[in-house]
Parts: structure tokens; sequence; C-alpha cells
């Protein structure tokens, strides 16, 4: 054989069962790689509707999902608005838990964020952040507390703490929600949540 | 040249050769993914991972290889266990593979890999090139788990995400910062070089 010929039947043969292999691993772990996305969607949903022991999407559009929050006997909780906008470096998806009423935040979890490590990134921070959304009065538009409030208790019904060094990421949080809470009040008015049973 | 041992194989890519702090390759990952322990050891089993087994995989076909296809040959070879390493992680270490980003797509382009595959797996027996990739990752990832303990604990005052430095100590936020590894790679290179040259300096004089 000749060089040129078995330049090309190596290559060949290395791309083939690379290829082949591949196809292989791919089939066998893409179910799973889905679920886990799912699975990871849905526990969100369930984490910030406190109480709630079964989640249904019940509305989705690009960059934004409904699911109903119902406790174990069938009664509506509230629900989980998945959403999504930009930060300080990339996308931010969250998920923010509101009662039925939608005029309640019962809480809120990040769900992908890449922004800076030590600064932004404490965004996904129970303590530095999180905790201080739990029980926010949503009918108004809500605001950043800036300098931050150590006390949850001495931020007004409709304030959030911001992060200390961090006060692009805190606003596009909360910019976040405050659209997703709109987007779901509009579904609202033109019937498309399920309502108070 | 004398053939090394089997141990000097393996201990080389530890301290004389030491991928990071001697032969300088694969910083990116090292200064991307040391910003906390769990990410080194993830990173450092996907680079294991891939290393031990296209260093097993060169040296079987290393004689079947024709010299001007070699580079390709092996780059779809490391490619394809990369992109085993990646699907697996997503699949059944999802919060790994979130937190590793696209590092783990990236193992394709790290240097110790194709540079081990192209000087030492394509030249040697495949026992020995498995000694000589494990030596390798053992080096790798002790300096990417030095590196991570040292970064999260004086970035974030934990260790593997368990907090050990009490409220009193303030965080140097700079060491989860790019800047922050830059300065840490370039004392660990300091001390070893530092070291190195106390031990040699001792074995000239009897």
């Amino acid at each position: 054989m000749n060089l040129s010929t078995r330049m090309i039947v190596v290559l060949t043969a290395v791309g083939l069962l690379s290829g082949s292999f591949l196809a292989i691993v791919g089939q066998v772990t893409k179910e799973r790689i889905i679920f886990n996305k799912r699975h990871e969607i849905e526990m969100a949903a369930l984490k910030v509707v406190p109480g709630a022991s079964s989640v249904k999407m019940i509305y989705e559009e690009r960059d934004f999902a409904v699911f109903e929050d119902r406790d174990e006997a069938g009664n509506l909780l509230g629900y989980a608005l998945q959403a999504a906008g930009t930060g300080f470096q990339d996308k931010i998806v969250l998920e923010i838990g509101v009662n039925a009423e939608l005029t309640t935040i019962l809480g809120l979890t990040i769900i992908e964020q890449k922004e800076t490590p030590g600064l932004g990134a404490k965004i996904t921070s129970e303590e530095d952040f999180l905790r201080y959304w739990q029980n926010r009065d949503c009918t108004k538009e809500l605001t950043l507390r800036k300098p931050p409030v150590e006390d949850p208790g001495a931020l007004a019904s409709n304030e959030v703490n911001a992060i200390t060094g961090a006060t692009i990421s805190s606003r596009a949080v909360l910019n976040i929600v405050n659209e997703a809470i709109k987007k779901a009040r509009q579904l609202q008015t033109e019937g498309k949540l399920s309502g108070i049973n | 040249m004398a053939q090394k041992t089997i141990r000097q194989e393996f201990f080389k890519g530890l301290w004389d050769e030491n991928p990071v702090t001697r032969q300088l390759l694969g910083l990116c990952s090292v200064l991307a993914v040391s910003n906390a322990v769990i990410n080194g050891i993830a990173m450092g089993l996907a680079v294991t991972f891939v290393l031990v087994f296209s260093a097993l995989l060169v040296s079987l076909i290393r004689k079947i290889v024709p010299n001007q296809v070699r580079i390709a040959s092996f780059i779809v070879i490391i490619a394809s266990f990369v992109t085993i390493a990646d699907r697996v992680l997503a699949a059944y270490f999802p919060q790994l593979s979130k937190a590793m980003g696209p590092y783990v797509p990236l193992i394709v382009v790290n240097c110790i890999i194709l540079g081990r595959a192209e000087a030492f797996a394509s030249k040697n027996k495949v026992g020995r090139a498995i000694i000589d990739a494990l030596g390798m990752s053992a080096g790798y990832v002790l300096t990417l788990l030095l590196m991570g303990f040292i970064r999260e604990l004086l970035g974030n005052r934990t260790f593997l995400g368990a907090q050990i430095l009490g409220r009193w100590f303030e965080p140097w936020v700079v060491m989860l910062l790019p800047p922050g590894a830059f300065i840490m790679l370039g004392l660990i290179i300091a001390v070893s070089n530092l070291i190195d040259f106390k031990i040699k300096e001792r074995q000239k004089q009897p």
C-alpha cells in the first residue's frame, strides 16, 4: 500500500470508529441528560413555593414558563415562574415562586448564571441574597435596597437587598423578576392561568 | 539515554516534569477551574480519563498511523474521549458538569494531552505510555488541588464548600477572580523552582 492510500485508510478508520462509538455514547446518555434538565427545573419549581408537592407546566414561551404548584390535596398553592434575562456576563435563568393571586413572592432560586465568582455569583447564595426574597409584596414594582441591611425585617415590603459590589447582577435579577411578574399578570388577565380553584 | 524505571516514569510527572509547574502546559484550564477544590477534582478526573485512554490508544496504533497524519488521528482520538467524558458528566453528575462549564470540551486543546501523545505515547510501548499518562495526570491534579485549596480558602473561607475560616477573616475576592489565579500560579511556580534549585544545589555538594 502506498503512503497516500495508507493515510486515507487510517484516517477514515479512526474517524469511523470514533464516530460510531460516540453515537453509542450519545444515545445512552441522551435521555438522562434531558431528564436531568427537566428534573432540575421541576425541583426548583417545587422549592420556590413552600409546601408544594407537585408541579405541572401550564404555559411556555421563549425564556419564560409558568408551573402550577399544588399541595398533596391538590390545592393550588401558587405558581413558579421560570424567567431569563441578561446578567453581567451571560444569561441568568431563575425561578420565582408566587402565590396564586400573584401578590406575594414566596421565594427565588437561580438556575443558571455565569456571574463573577465571589461577587455577582453571590446571587445564588442563600445567606447573602436569596433569603431576602421571601414574602415580598409584588403588587408594586420591586426595588433594590442599597446598601443592604442585615435584618430582613428592616426592608420595606417590596424591597430586596442588593449585593455589595455586585449592583449590576442584583439589578439584573430584580429586572427579570419584575418582568416575569408583569408577564404572569398579563396571562392571568387573559385567563391563561388556571386561576384560583 | 538509559531507559527510566517504571517508578521514575511515574514520578517524573509529579515533580521533574510536572505538566503545570515545569512544562507550563494546560495552564488555561488550571487558571480557570482552580477557584474551588471540587472543580479541581472534577477537572482532574476528566483530564486523567482522557489522558490515560488516549495514551493507550495512541500507543496501540503508533505503528499503523503514517507520520504525516499522526496529529490528525491523535486529535480525533482525544476529541472522542473528551466528548465521552463531557456527556457522562452531564448525564450522571449534572452539578459538576455545570460548574465546569465549557472547560470539559476544551480539554481537547489541553496541551498536556496532545503533548504527551506526541512526545511520549506515540514512541513508547502501551504499559509505559499508561504509566506516563498516570504520572502526568497525578502531577496535574495535585497542582490543581493545591491551587484550588489556597484560592477557595482565601477567596471564600471554605474547603470543599464547608466553611473553615470564621467571619473574622475578610475573604480576598481577588483570589476567586482571574488575577488571583495568575498570582497564585506564579507563586506556585516560583516556590517549586526555588525548591528544585535548593535540591540540585545540595546534590552538587557531596
